[in-house]
């Protein structure tokens, strides 16, 4: 988990009339998902990954709408999106880059691999791209040690990755 | 030297020295049938359930998800059934760094693990299992959905189910996706998350086989737990026979609670090695003949300096402990366990205080924050760390480190200061690690008495 700075109390909430939380989503949710829990708030996190999988991340609307969907209050939802280092509540850009940090990468060259990657995209770990396709990311251990160095370009891992094997991969996505 | 006659959980899988790796392939519900799959659990349906309890209590299997704790023991403490919902998490959570062990089975034998749940549902009168995965496992919760599809379509779940009823339901089996936190592989962090909530660890008792999710008898164990105890019905009565010729005795003069350390087990080897990856070996392998055997020694012919047994929460092993039994009574060498058996290898070049640094900011970034001596020691520890790696420290810095780590754990070496173990790895891996490697730490902070002003008075 990360600690994230929780937005003031005079923040504005953006709206939009089309709801994130849509008819489909809402049925998906009621007939797959719901039904598999004892409560309706243990669907809380299944509904969060949906929308986020839709809609690339989570407005503060989409949580209220999935509060009031599963008869939660907005609070709990945000308690816990922000706990979960996955939920974005804030858009990133296109490709998200999650470079692994923990021990068994670092021991074999992490370091100097991220300081080729933050040159080549020409941003730190946390920001985005000014075209808005890639967000540099640091994770902890991917449960992939034995093949480090390592890093998820969205869902997709790669694993044993050196500056070039790398950059190839990034010339690649479009 | 290996010792392992034939491979067990990686039979279907194909494994140094027994196979070639890049000839893996998710083996099929039909290719997993074909090669004796399934037989396990016809075994243990010809069975009382309590029987099967009883089974795996004989073969004495400990838990494979870091604390050792005998399975069967664990599956002995549920109330009696009173017709209410009884769970079963798996912990697929897999984030201490240096493990890799469980996604080897989810990415190519699905079907070991399923099958284990199936048995120990049955076991347990467990009617509903939920595979909490984390988030960032994306191909193998692919993998895993469509075997539990299969699963379903074959009656081992569901509707009509091998299994019949338990308490009156269907049984079913369930993917949760968790979503990036690693204390959520706390148990009851899981139970939590599961629920809906932030991956807060709960205070015990109640123990979650009383009161676990949804307030209800609940079984928790890691995925290798459940996939070993397949191979074990599958040999019925003769399991715990079979089981107890692989891995060590309990060690001479322990009192009899002291359970052995039985069995094959997944070592996934990581670091400065030749050949890193999973192996499967039995439990009392030396750390030398993992790493000279199997792993085919050390990087560009490096000296060995230092190893990680079971992921960076166990601390580390000197120098000279090169010859050590990596099984779960391996703590008299001074380690919190085998843990997850998650080995990082480190060679002679590998900067110590670097390693204390990173595993610290593993720590302070993946603490709930319930804690006080955990929220704050932990990103104290890591800040204190990086200053001293930068060659700003000093050396009362080496003593409060020592004092800090020794300030949280929720055993008695932390002070029962904390609710779950997390804390307790801070502070194995800091205390080990400055203890043993006293000197490097010295190094650092005194060659910059002369060199960095900064120092002068402080
Ligand atoms: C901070 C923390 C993280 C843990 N992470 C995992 C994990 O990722 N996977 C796992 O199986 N057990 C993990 N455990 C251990 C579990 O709490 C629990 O002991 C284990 O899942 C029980 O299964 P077993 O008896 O089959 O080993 C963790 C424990 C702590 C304190
Ligand atoms: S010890 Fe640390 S991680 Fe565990 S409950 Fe306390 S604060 Fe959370
Ligand atoms: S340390 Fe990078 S994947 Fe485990």
């Amino acid at each position: 988990m990360a600690w994230i700075a929780k937005n003031s109390a005079t923040m504005q909430i953006e709206r939009r009339d089309e709801p994130y939380l849509t008819d489909a989503l809402k049925k998906q949710l009621e007939d797959q998902v719901i039904p598999r829990y004892d409560t309706r708030m243990a669907a809380t996190m299944p509904a969060l990954h949906l929308v986020q999988d839709t809609h690339g991340w989570l407005p503060h609307q989409a949580m209220e709408e999935i509060a009031e969907f599963l008869g939660l209050t907005a609070s709990h939802v945000l308690d816990t999106a922000t706990f979960y280092e996955e939920y974005w509540l804030k858009p990133h850009g296109k490709y998200v880059i999650w470079v692994c940090q923990s021990l068994s990468c670092e021991l074999l060259g992490q370091p100097s691999l991220l300081e080729k990657i933050k040159g080549h995209l020409g941003i730190e770990v946390g920001e985005t791209t000014d075209d808005g396709r890639f967000t540099l990311m640091g994770v902890e251990c991917l449960g992939s040690c034995g093949t480090a160095p390592c890093a998820l370009v969205n869902h997709k891992l790669h694993e044993n990755i050196t500056a070039d094997n790398f950059q190839s991969v990034l010339d690649s996505l479009e | 030297m290996t010792t392992l006659k034939e491979p067990v959980l990686t039979k279907r899988i194909p494994t140094h020295p027994w196979g070639d790796p890049t000839d893996r392939k998710v083996v099929s519900y039909k290719q997993y049938v074909k090669t004796d799959g399934y037989k396990g659990l016809k075994n243990a349906l010809a069975m009382e359930p309590s029987d099967v309890v009883d089974l795996v209590k004989a073969a004495e299997v400990r838990g494979r998800g870091g604390a050792g704790f005998p399975a069967g023991m664990k599956w002995s403490f549920l109330p009696p059934e009173d017709g209410g919902r009884r769970y079963l998490a798996i912990n697929s959570d897999e984030s201490e760094p240096g493990t890799f062990k469980d996604r080897l089975l989810i990415d190519f034998d699905p079907h070991i693990i399923i099958e284990g749940i199936a048995i120990c549902m049955h076991a347990c009168r467990l009617d509903t299992a939920y595979f909490y995965i984390r988030g960032e496992y994306h191909h193998q919760r692919e993998v895993f959905e469509a075997a539990i599809k299969e699963a379903y379509e074959n009656k081992i779940f569901g509707k009509g189910s091998k299994l019949g009823q338990i308490n009156g339901r269907d049984p079913d089996l369930f993917l949760h996706r968790g979503a990036g936190a690693y204390v959520c592989g706390e148990e009851t962090a899981l139970l939590e998350s599961l629920e809906g909530k932030r991956g807060w660890p709960r205070i015990k008792p109640p123990f979650p086989a009383v009161a676990g999710a949804f307030g209800r008898p609940t079984i928790i164990n890691n995925v290798e737990t459940l996939a070993i105890c397949t191979p074990i019905l599958e040999r019925g009565e003769d399991g715990p026979k079979w089981f107890q010729s692989m891995g060590t005795q309990r060690p001479e003069g322990a009192p009899p609670h002291v359970p052995a350390s039985f069995g094959p087990k997944l070592f996934g080897v990581s670091g400065h090695v030749n050949r890193p990856g999973v192996y499967e070996e039995e439990l009392g392998i030396t750390l030398k003949d993992l790493i000279e055997g199997l792993c085919q020694g050390m990087l560009n012919g490096k000296k060995y300096k230092s190893a990680i047994p079971g992921g960076i929460s166990t601390g580390v092993l000197g120098p000279d402990e090169y010859d050590v039994r990596l099984d779960f009574d391996i703590t008299k060498y001074d380690t919190l366990g085998l843990g997850t058996a998650g080995v990082i290898v480190m060679d002679e070049d590998t900067c110590m205080v670097g390693v204390a640094r990173n595993i610290a900011h593993f720590f302070g970034h993946e603490s709930c924050g319930q804690c006080t001596p955990c929220r704050e020691g932990t990103n104290w520890m890591s800040k204190m760390l990086s200053r001293i790696e930068a060659g700003d420290g000093t050396t009362r810095d080496l003593d409060l480190l020592l004092e800090i780590a020794g300030s949280m754990g929720a055993l008695p070496s932390g002070r029962g200061a904390t609710i779950c173990g997390l804390a307790d790895g801070a502070n194995w891996a800091v205390r080990t690690i400055v203890n043993k490697f006293w000197d490097e730490f010295e190094a650092k902070v005194s060659k910059q008495r002369f060199v960095s002003l900064s120092v002068v008075g402080s």
